[in-house]
């Protein structure tokens, strides 16, 4: 072999060595890519059963509060009709028998109510300014405290995931500024801000200290079901000078 | 005139090309309003059509010799007026790997796209630089400006390919399946491969011509294999069964070059 044609398989090798690299690489990354497909398609499984189970908590929470709900209605608003209609069809008087028939068809309107809360389908009948206005209305009727509602905007068209999750939130909202800030009065407005619409929940309660580890899980839940259907929580809080919380909606 | 024309034009790359851009031709106006305002299809067409002309131009150059002689006083080479690597060097060097470059950008994540941008512009500039400075003149085989096209060409194959194993949209989707993957692939061959021939080719040359010149055929039948793919780009919405649609395709997009 003279050292011409020495030179000439040298560079036949380094053509085929390049020509190896490159194979190896393109075969290197289709094997990663079938690695990683592999991984994310585990990743997607465990956030999809991760936000099915959220939403099989919400759920449960949800008939939860509306059994409490009902429970405290039975006793505090049909049993008191029933009384009434009762002691009204004891009496002789004619005006008093008719009076209690008016009473009995009441309390027959209000269980019809109470009844269509007892499954989640009013879910999908109601929309989320309705249900905010709902939740309102109670608070306003117990006289605890002032309510108000200002909507821009219906939200309407939302799919029933992030119906469940956001009509939580808002209660659980609404609940703790009740339960823990004794506010004179609560406010809640739907607005538009360019492409996002957000849900502002304001009350000029106590306040407290965000930092604090006491708010702090239930804060955290609340934050983390707004991030499973792709939103966002944010709370502002002052002490003596009321709570903020604003929930942008998904797009 | 005309049969010196067609001596240095016909040969099996040229006709292959030509056939190629005739059939990408067809496809392409059998293609719907919204696939043909989508730069995915109309690029490969222009990259297409665009080597036919400079094959031509190539083989009229070739068969008219005062014309070459007098582009190569003009760019300065009275030494060779034979030479009309200029024309490759302007044409299939720099404009194609443009072009190619361009391609490659429609195909990876939008993120990744600026990249590209700055590479496209980094060539541009460097190779205008080199020419108007005399460092690789015109006239001349230029292996910086080469090396640079390759290597560029090479590191955007790679954001692709980086791009693939990373960007949830590619991992979703069958790589396989995809035509902007064999496109990609091919490239990565062509360029890693026709800068090892082109560069051992001028030694060679001194060596042994004919061996040089059945080297050349290397580069046409890498040539080919890129171009028959350009074409598959542009029939891929008719072949359904065989190739998935890229993650990152957007029907309304009226200008990928633009972004």
């Amino acid at each position: 072999m003279n050292p011409t044609e020495d030179q000439i398989y040298v560079i036949i090798f380094a053509t085929l060595f390049l020509g190896g690299i490159m194979s190896t690489f393109v075969i290197s990354m289709v094997f990663i890519h079938r690695q990683r497909q592999v991984q994310n398609r585990q990743k997607m499984d465990q956030i999809k059963s991760e936000h099915e189970k959220t939403l099989l908590n919400i759920e449960n929470e949800i008939q939860q509060e509306t059994l409490t709900y009902i429970g405290r209605e039975l006793h505090d608003n049909i049993g008191q009709l029933l009384s009434l209609a009762k002691l009204n069809f004891g009496s002789l008087k004619e005006n008093k028998r008719e009076e209690g028939k008016e009473i009995l068809s009441q309390a027959i309107q209000e269980v019809r109510g109470l009844s269509k809360q007892l499954n989640l389908d009013w879910v999908e009948t109601l929309s989320i300014n309705e249900f905010i206005a709902q939740q309102l209305e109670r608070i306003q009727n117990t006289g605890f405290c002032e309510a108000s509602l200002e909507a821009d905007l219906e939200l309407l068209d939302l799919p029933k995931d992030h119906k469940l999750v956001l009509i939580r939130v808002i209660q659980e909202s609404l609940n703790n500024a009740i339960k823990h800030a004794s506010p004179d009065k609560i406010h809640v407005s739907i607005y538009e801000n360019g492409s996002s619409k957000h849900i502002l929940i304001k009350d000029d309660g106590k306040g407290f200290d965000t930092s604090q580890d006491s708010q702090g899980s239930g804060m955290f839940n609340l934050r983390k079901r707004m991030e499973t259907i792709g939103g966002q929580f944010e709370l502002n809080s002052v002490i003596g000078k009321g709570t903020e919380i604003t929930l942008t909606l998904p797009n | 005139m005309e049969s010196k024309f067609w001596h240095a034009y016909v040969n099996y790359y040229t006709i292959t090309v030509d056939v190629l851009l005739l059939i990408g031709i067809y496809f392409f106006l059998k293609l719907p309003k919204e696939k043909k305002a989508n730069s995915l299809y109309w690029l490969p067409l222009v990259i297409l059509g665009f080597s036919v002309i400079y094959e031509a131009l190539g083989g009229y150059v070739n068969s008219n010799f005062e014309f070459k002689k007098a582009v190569n006083e003009f760019l300065g080479n009275t030494e060779n007026p034979m030479y009309n690597i200029w024309l490759y060097n302007i044409s299939n060097k720099q404009i194609t790997t443009v072009l190619f470059l361009f391609l490659i950008k429609i195909w990876i994540e939008p993120s990744k796209k600026k990249y590209i941008n700055w590479m496209i512009s980094i060539f541009l500039i460097t190779a205008v630089v080199f020419q108007l400075t005399g460092v690789e003149p015109l006239y001349l085989d230029q292996p910086f400006i080469a090396a640079l096209a390759a290597n560029i060409v090479l590191v955007s194959c790679g954001l692709y390919f980086i791009g693939m194993i990373t960007n949830d949209h590619y991992l979703d989707s069958h790589p396989l399946r995809l035509i902007s993957f064999w496109q990609t692939t091919i490239l990565l061959f062509t360029y890693s491969l026709i800068y090892i021939n082109s560069v051992a080719r001028i030694y060679i040359f001194g060596i042994s011509r004919e061996l040089a010149i059945n080297m050349a055929n290397i580069d046409r039948v890498l040539g080919i294999s890129v171009r028959a793919m350009l074409l598959l780009i542009i029939i891929s919405p008719f072949l359904n069964k065989v190739f998935d649609r890229e993650p990152f395709y957007v029907p309304s997009r009226k200008s990928d070059l633009i972004s």
